[in-house]
Formats: structure tokens, C-alpha cells, sequence
């Protein structure tokens, strides 16, 4: 057997109050693809990091190609030929693509203290070559698409080939979040071009393209590895057992809880456009209707759900509610509408991470809990309880800081903080990106009851298959304009192919 | 559940505080006397309630350089004012001073300056208003005039009434930060501003508002000084803009924002005048004192901030 490229041999980790990681053992072979999954909290992203050196495991050893290391910061793990293609894009807008790719090595272009630009631009290029990208090295950064920035990503981590003489390890960390479908075939393509090169841990919550892309899956729960199998012996359905330790539900998105909306337009667009985004935007939303806006990057839908939440002003056309004509110029007077807004950006926009659970659930609807002018603290100790309890978020208290929920935690306190608040009109921006299985399940079922009790619900998705499956009523939009209307009541729900001929 | 060790660094600057008083006693016993604590309590009153206004606009993640003009500005305008409006003249001269805040918190909120500039800018103005308002004088406080700021110098059953004054400022600011929405809005703002725009908070409104009340309390300052040193002049507060700032970061209260309070702000300020005065009492060097006092701040700011909760410091 050949010796691995890279060995975790009983790695443990923990933190104060968790045991991260229970000894764990992985091996990465030459030239191979590495699943990795398990659900949020499984220990993935400590094992990342201890391999990317930002943690010190606390006992066991890192072996690169059958010899011991220790990392003691990522500038030295990358100098080991280990390179990371993050989940949040690490590279900064502000930047040339070039001087991201050689962020922190531009020693080698570097004469006297001075950069020599032309050979680093040019060595960029090379580098940019070898994903097939073909961008101006000299570009900003914050110029390209998502999808570019990604591929960037990836040859600023195929940069270590020069710099390392052994083995090339890459870990890619939830690199198809944000990216679309095509981009995603790309994206694997030049993975399954470069194992010639390099050795790559794949890290994703999308199963069936960990299936894809990876020769061996290692399957992690609670911190420990609790199944490794070669990817041709597994299917999706498999993989989520082993994950969740329980089956899929039969009933992934509640289809059944679907109930028909009711008669009552809460909200309408009429005419609405935001010049060099959208155009022409006429839509109904009724009371209880969950409404999914289907498109692609470019196609508006995030624009037109950034205008009615007021951080976007139409150029022409009507926002109505029940009739009347609305004017948001911030999110203050959505609010004050009812209006709330989970964003994809859940750790910005979302929450505030540095505060409690607790002042995050009250954050837009602080009067409710005031009484004479002060906050009543044990009021809304109260009603934070009552929400951890219903919405069973794990949290260590009420006053623990969002900071240190997981994900799937993170986004019912941002549920909860629009229950609160009594909204009637929720707009749900990608809400279960980065979620894992389990979480998002969660999610759909506050979805649902959300639905249930009258509110209802303008969605746009992190997937076709979630759109359809919790929609009342589809909404495709291409170039700025919507195309196509779908009634998607259970049992009569479009499919993915009618969606996209609408869509691209 | 809070360990021992998260306990005892949220407490840091209070254990620096005891341990340098203690330390100082040790040297030199008449230090730690009441009458001597007591001193050290009015003559850090000023440097409190300027830093405690501070500190509300450092929560929102802004900074405030305007506060000591506007005490210098505010005690001349009370010097002024006094002969012929009486006991009226301390409002008016506080109320001047939440005008000087709402001007700067209108040059960042309205007209997207940061609030470095503006506050700079308008404190510029604040000065240049003092300087007109004295003739570039020393404006001394007649007899009568005296009578009226008893209130702040005179004592209240063996306390002196700055001290009282402090502590009123102290619960008034706690009750703001922990009972009212702009409290929590600013905490909230300052840990994480897009979050807080969009969950609906009038971020602009609430930013405004932290500019006057560090503007009043900059005033009241003003106001205590100008009682306390009968007098008023266009650079009475001077020298006081660092230290303020000084025991707002002493404290433990974060500059980006978010973390902090106003009895950190207390604990900072007393911080600030025991290193002061316990020099003297240790006989050091006048000269020196500057060097020592530098370096006792750059060790209590090492010892004192939590980077658990601030994890980038800039």
C-alpha cells in the first residue's frame, strides 16, 4: 500500500465545556478525493483547521507523506503544501487577483523590498492557466462573479506546487455553497483534471456531490469517524443514515403541512423596477402563500427582495400593501411594516454574534418588552426561554453569545427574532445555506408553521428542488424579468426542467 | 456556566484597580485613608463623567474628540452666565453642550463624515467659541457667583458632592445602557452594524443620540470644573481628552465598539487618578511621572481588555 499523502492518526480536540474531536484517523491517499461530511457540529471544521494549522490538535500526531508535522499557523501548513479553498471566500475585493493569488508570498517577486509587478502578473497568469480561467491578473478582485472568485480560490492554493516539493494537499470547505449548477460542473472538472497534482479533502453538505466528485467518503458524527467507504458503495440515502443516525424524513419538505393560502393580498409589486436590475415587476403575495422566486445569479431576484425590505429604492413602479402604496427608504420602515428579512448572510446581516440570544431575538421588536420606558430584562428573559424551548435551539443559555451556536442554532434565532416580532411578511433569503441536513429539515418545518399561521413568506432558494418543494406559487425570473408564473400546490408541483427553460 | 478564569477577566480592571491602591499603601500608608480615598474619588469625578459620556458613543463603534472644547466651552459659558441667570445657568450650559454633540453627530450621521473628523471639526468650533465668548481670558467667579456652586463643592454628610454627582452619572448611565432601547441598540450597533440595520433599528437615530449625550455629560463636566476651580476659561478642560479616552479603554471597553460599560469607565478613571497621584505620594520624579504614566496605561489596557469577546484589537 502506498504511503498516505497526508494521515490524521487519533487526533482529539477539545474546547472549554466540548470534546471536539475524539480521536480521529484519516488518511488521504495520492492523487485522491476525500469526502468529508457530517452534520453541523460533527467536528469538520475543527479537523479543517487543525489542518490548516489554526488548531493545535490536543493529542495525536499529522503525518505528510509518512512523516510527523505540527503546524503552528497556516502560513506554515501552506508551506507543508497544504492549501485551502474556504467556504467564505478569503480573498480580498480590494485586491488584484494577482496580489491575492501571492498573498503572503510575494518573497519570491520581491528584489530589495521592491515587488517586480510584471513577473508576479505573469507568474499569476500561469497559475490562472492551470484552472482554465481566463481573467486579467491585474483585474480587481472585486470585479469578478462569485463563480471566478471561487476558481481564483483554487489556483492561489495550487500556488504551493512551486513552493513545496512534496505531495499537494487541498481542502476545499464548502466550495459549491454559493456557486451555481454549471459552476459547479466546472469547478469539479478541474478537480478531477488536478488530482494528477494534488490530493484534495472535500468538504460539503450537498451529498450527492460528495458522491461525485470523491474516491473514499469519511462519514464524521459528534466528533468522532463513524464510517469510511468508498464513494461507488454508497448512495445519498446511506450517507444521511449514517450521518444523522436516524432515516431521512420520508417527507423532506412537509408537503403535506401545505396548506392552500388565503384569499387576502397582503402584498404587491406593480410595475416595480430598479433600473440595471430588474424591470417591470408585477406580483401578488397572499396571506399564508410561501412565493419562491427561481432564477439564476444576474436574473434580479435578489435585488427585488433587497427592494422590499426598503435596502434597495425601485426607480419606478409600486410596492402595495393591502392596496395602498408603500415607500420604504430603510429596512426601518419595512419593519415597521411588519416586514422581516432572514439574509443569506446570517453572520452579518442576521445576527449580531456578539451579543446574547436573548438581545438578538428582541433586536426588532425591543418595545414589546418595554414597560415604563425601560427594557423589562426578566419579561424577555422569559419570552427568550419560551422560543429556545419552542423552536428547540441548543444553546448553553439564553445569555450564551450567538457567536457560539452552530449554524442551524444561529438561524432559529434569527426565526425567531421575526416570530417575535409579529411580522407578517417574511422574506427568506437563502435560509438554509450552510445548514446541514438535519437543521434544514428544522428549518422547512418553521417554514411551514410560519405559513400555517398566516404569515407569508417571499423565498428564494438555495436550490430548484427546495423552491419547488416548499413553494405555493413559483416565480421564475431571467435578465430582470419575470417569465413565468407556476401554481405549485402538493402533488402538482412543477419540475425542475419546466423551471429552467424559464430560467436560462 | 462561567469558569473561574472568564470571572476573573471580566473583573481585571477592578483586581488592577485594588492592587495598585494596595500597592501604593504599602509604600505609603497615608494613601489608603479615607480622606485621601475620598480626595482621589471628587478629583476623579471630572475625568469620570466626561470618559462615562464618551464611552456611549465608543459603544457604537464611533469616538467623540470634541469634549474637552466643550467643557472648556461650557464652563466659561457658566462663568458667563451665572451673575445673571443664577442657578439657570448650569442647564443652559449643559444643554449647550448636547447642542455641540448633536452638531457632531449630525456632521457623521447626516453627512457620512466619521466621527473621528467630525467631532474633531466640531470641537474645533466649540474652542474657537470659547476663546470668542472669554476674550482668550481666565474668567474668575465673583462672591456671589460662588455661592451658587455649592452644589458642587461642598460636601453632603462628609462626602464631597463631586463624588455624589459621579455616582449619580454612574446610575443614570447604567440604567441607560442596560434598561433603555438606546442601550441595547448601541451595543448592538457596535457589535454588529449591518445586523442591526437590518433587523429594523434606526441605527443614524441612535447615533445622533449617543453624540448628545456624550455632548451633556462633556457639558456637566465643564460645569463641575468650572465649581470646582472657580472659574472658567477656554482651556480649562485641556489635557483631559486622552485621559478620558484613556479610562474608557482601562476599563475594559472595546474601541471598535459593542463591549463595555459605564462602570468600567468608573473603574478606568480611578484607575488613571491613583497612577496620577500615587507618583506623587512615591515621590517620583515630576519629570518622570509622563514616561511611568504612559507605561502604567499601555500594562493596565494589556491586562484589562477581553479578547475573548474582542477578538480583533486595531
Amino acid at each position: 500500500m502506498t504511503t498516505p499523502a497526508l494521515a490524521l492518526r487519533n487526533i482529539t480536540k477539545s474546547f472549554p465545556g466540548v470534546q471536539a474531536l475524539k480521536d480521529v484517523s484519516i488518511e488521504v491517499r495520492p492523487h485522491e478525493v476525500i469526502g468529508l461530511i457530517g452534520e453541523n457540529g460533527a467536528g469538520k471544521s475543527t479537523l479543517m483547521r487543525i489542518l490548516a494549522g489554526v488548531y493545535q490538535p490536543d493529542s495525536g500526531t499529522i503525518e505528510l507523506a509518512g512523516r510527523p508535522v505540527s503546524f503552528r499557523g497556516a502560513a506554515e501548513a501552506a508551506r507543508h503544501g497544504i492549501g485551502m479553498v474556504f467556504q467564505e471566500q478569503s480573498l480580498l475585493p480590494n485586491l488584484t487577483v494577482g496580489q491575492n493569488i501571492y498573498l503572503g508570498a510575494e518573497s519570491a517577486f520581491t528584489t530589495g523590498g521592491i515587488i517586480r509587478w510584471r513577473d508576479l502578473y505573469a507568474a499569476a497568469r500561469r497559475q490562472l492557466e492551470k484552472v482554465h480561467v481566463d481573467v486579467d491578473p491585474a483585474m480587481m478582485t472585486a470585479d469578478l462573479d462569485f463563480a471566478t472568485r471561487q476558481m481564483v480560490e483554487l489556483a492561489k492554493a495550487l500556488t504551493l506546487e512551486e513552493r513545496t516539493d512534496g505531495q499537494l494537499v487541498i481542502l476545499l470547505d464548502e466550495p459549491t455553497s454559493v456557486l451555481e449548477q454549471k459552476d459547479i460542473d466546472i469547478l469539479f472538472a478541474r478537480v478531477r483534471e488536478l488530482k494528477s497534482r494534488a490530493s484534495f479533502v472535500f468538504v460539503s453538505h450537498r451529498l450527492d456531490e460528495v458522491l461525485a466528485l470523491s474516491d473514499r467518503v469519511y462519514v464524521m458524527k459528534d466528533g468522532a469517524v463513524v464510517a469510511e467507504l468508498p464513494a461507488a458503495e454508497a448512495d445519498t440515502h446511506r450517507l444521511h443514515q449514517l450521518m444523522v443516525g436516524r432515516d431521512r424524513q420520508a417527507e423532506y419538505y412537509r408537503e403535506s403541512a401545505q396548506r392552500p393560502y388565503g384569499n387576502k393580498v397582503v402584498l404587491s409589486a406593480r410595475g416595480l423596477t430598479l433600473a440595471g436590475h430588474y424591470r417591470d415587476v408585477d406580483f401578488d403575495l397572499h396571506e399564508g402563500e410561501i412565493l419562491g422566486i427561481a432564477g439564476v445569479i444576474g436574473s434580479g431576484r435578489e435585488e427585488v427582495c433587497r427592494t422590499l425590505f426598503g435596502l434597495a429604492q425601485p426607480t419606478a413602479g409600486q410596492i402595495l400593501m393591502e392596496g395602498k402604496p408603500v415607500r420604504f427608504n430603510s429596512p426601518s420602515d419595512a419593519v415597521a411594516r411588519r416586514i422581516g428579512y432572514i439574509p443569506r448572510e446570517r453572520r452579518v446581516e442576521g445576527l449580531v454574534l456578539f451579543l446574547s440570544v436573548t438581545a438578538n431575538m428582541t433586536l426588532a421588536n425591543l418595545k414589546e418588552m418595554m414597560r415604563g420606558g425601560m427594557i423589562d430584562l426578566r419579561r424577555e428573559a422569559r419570552m427568550a426561554a419560551g422560543w429556545v424551548e419552542r423552536l428547540r435551539i441548543r444553546t448553553p443559555s439564553i445569555r450564551a453569545l450567538c457567536l457560539n451556536l452552530s449554524g442551524g442554532n444561529q438561524q432559529k434565532v434569527v426565526l425567531a427574532k421575526w416570530m417575535t416580532a409579529k411580522t407578517r411578511i417574511v422574506i427568506l433569503d437563502h435560509p438554509t445555506r450552510g445548514l446541514d441536513v438535519g437543521a434544514k429539515e428544522e428549518v422547512y418545518e418553521l417554514v411551514r408553521a410560519m405559513s400555517a399561521e398566516g404569515m407569508s413568506i417571499v423565498l428564494i432558494a438555495d436550490t430548484l428542488e427546495e423552491t419547488i418543494g416548499l413553494s405555493h406559487t413559483i416565480l421564475t425570473m431571467r435578465d430582470g424579468r419575470i417569465t413565468h408564473r407556476f401554481d405549485a400546490s402538493p402533488g402538482a408541483k412543477p419540475a425542475q426542467v419546466d423551471l429552467i427553460q424559464h430560467m436560462v | 456556566m462561567r469558569s473561574t478564569r472568564e470571572l476573573a477577566r471580566q473583573f481585571m480592571p477592578l483586581i488592577t484597580l485594588v492592587v495598585l491602591v494596595v500597592a501604593v499603601g504599602a509604600f505609603q500608608p497615608q494613601f489608603v485613608n479615607p480622606a485621601t480615598l475620598l480626595q482621589i474619588a471628587s478629583d476623579t469625578a471630572t475625568l469620570f463623567v466626561l470618559g462615562a459620556g464618551v464611552t456611549l458613543v465608543i459603544m457604537l463603534g464611533g469616538i467623540d474628540l470634541s469634549i474637552q472644547s466643550v467643557a472648556s466651552l461650557t464652563s466659561v459659558i457658566v462663568a458667563l452666565l451665572l451673575g445673571q441667570l443664577g442657578y439657570l445657568a448650569f442647564p443652559v450650559a449643559v444643554a449647550i453642550g448636547a447642542g455641540v454633540g448633536l452638531l457632531s453627530g449630525l456632521a457623521h450621521v447626516r453627512l457620512k463624515i466619521p466621527s473621528f473628523i467630525a467631532s474633531l471639526a466640531i470641537g474645533g468650533c466649540a474652542a474657537g467659541a470659547a476663546l470668542l465668548l472669554s476674550d482668550a481670558r481666565s474668567i474668575t467667579l465673583g462672591e456671589t457667583e460662588r455661592g451658587y456652586t455649592a452644589w458642587i463643592t461642598g460636601r453632603a454628610l462628609g462626602i464631597p458632592n463631586e463624588v455624589v454627582i459621579g455616582a449619580i452619572v454612574l446610575i443614570a448611565g447604567t440604567v441607560v445602557q442596560r434598561y433603555t432601547a438606546f442601550g441595547r441598540f448601541s451595543t448592538a450597533i457596535g457589535a454588529g452594524e449591518p445586523a442591526a440595520i437590518a433587523s429594523g433599528i434606526r441605527v443614524g437615530l441612535h447615533k445622533v443620540t449617543a453624540f448628545v449625550l456624550s455632548g451633556a455629560a462633556a457639558g456637566l463636566a465643564g460645569v463641575i470644573l468650572a465649581g470646582r476651580l472657580a472659574s472658567g476659561s477656554p482651556t480649562l478642560a485641556n489635557q483631559l481628552l486622552l485621559p478620558a479616552i484613556a479610562a474608557v479603554i482601562v476599563g475594559g471597553t472595546a474601541i471598535t465598539g459593542g463591549v463595555g460599560s459605564i462602570w468600567r469607565t468608573l473603574v478606568g478613571a480611578l484607575i488613571i487618578t491613583v497612577v496620577r497621584t500615587g507618583m506623587t505620594f512615591l515621590n517620583v520624579d515630576i519629570f518622570l511621572q509622563q514616561a511611568v504614566f504612559g507605561a502604567v496605561l499601555i500594562i493596565a489596557v494589556a491586562l484589562t481588555i477581553d479578547r475573548s469577546k474582542i477578538p480583533i484589537v486595531k
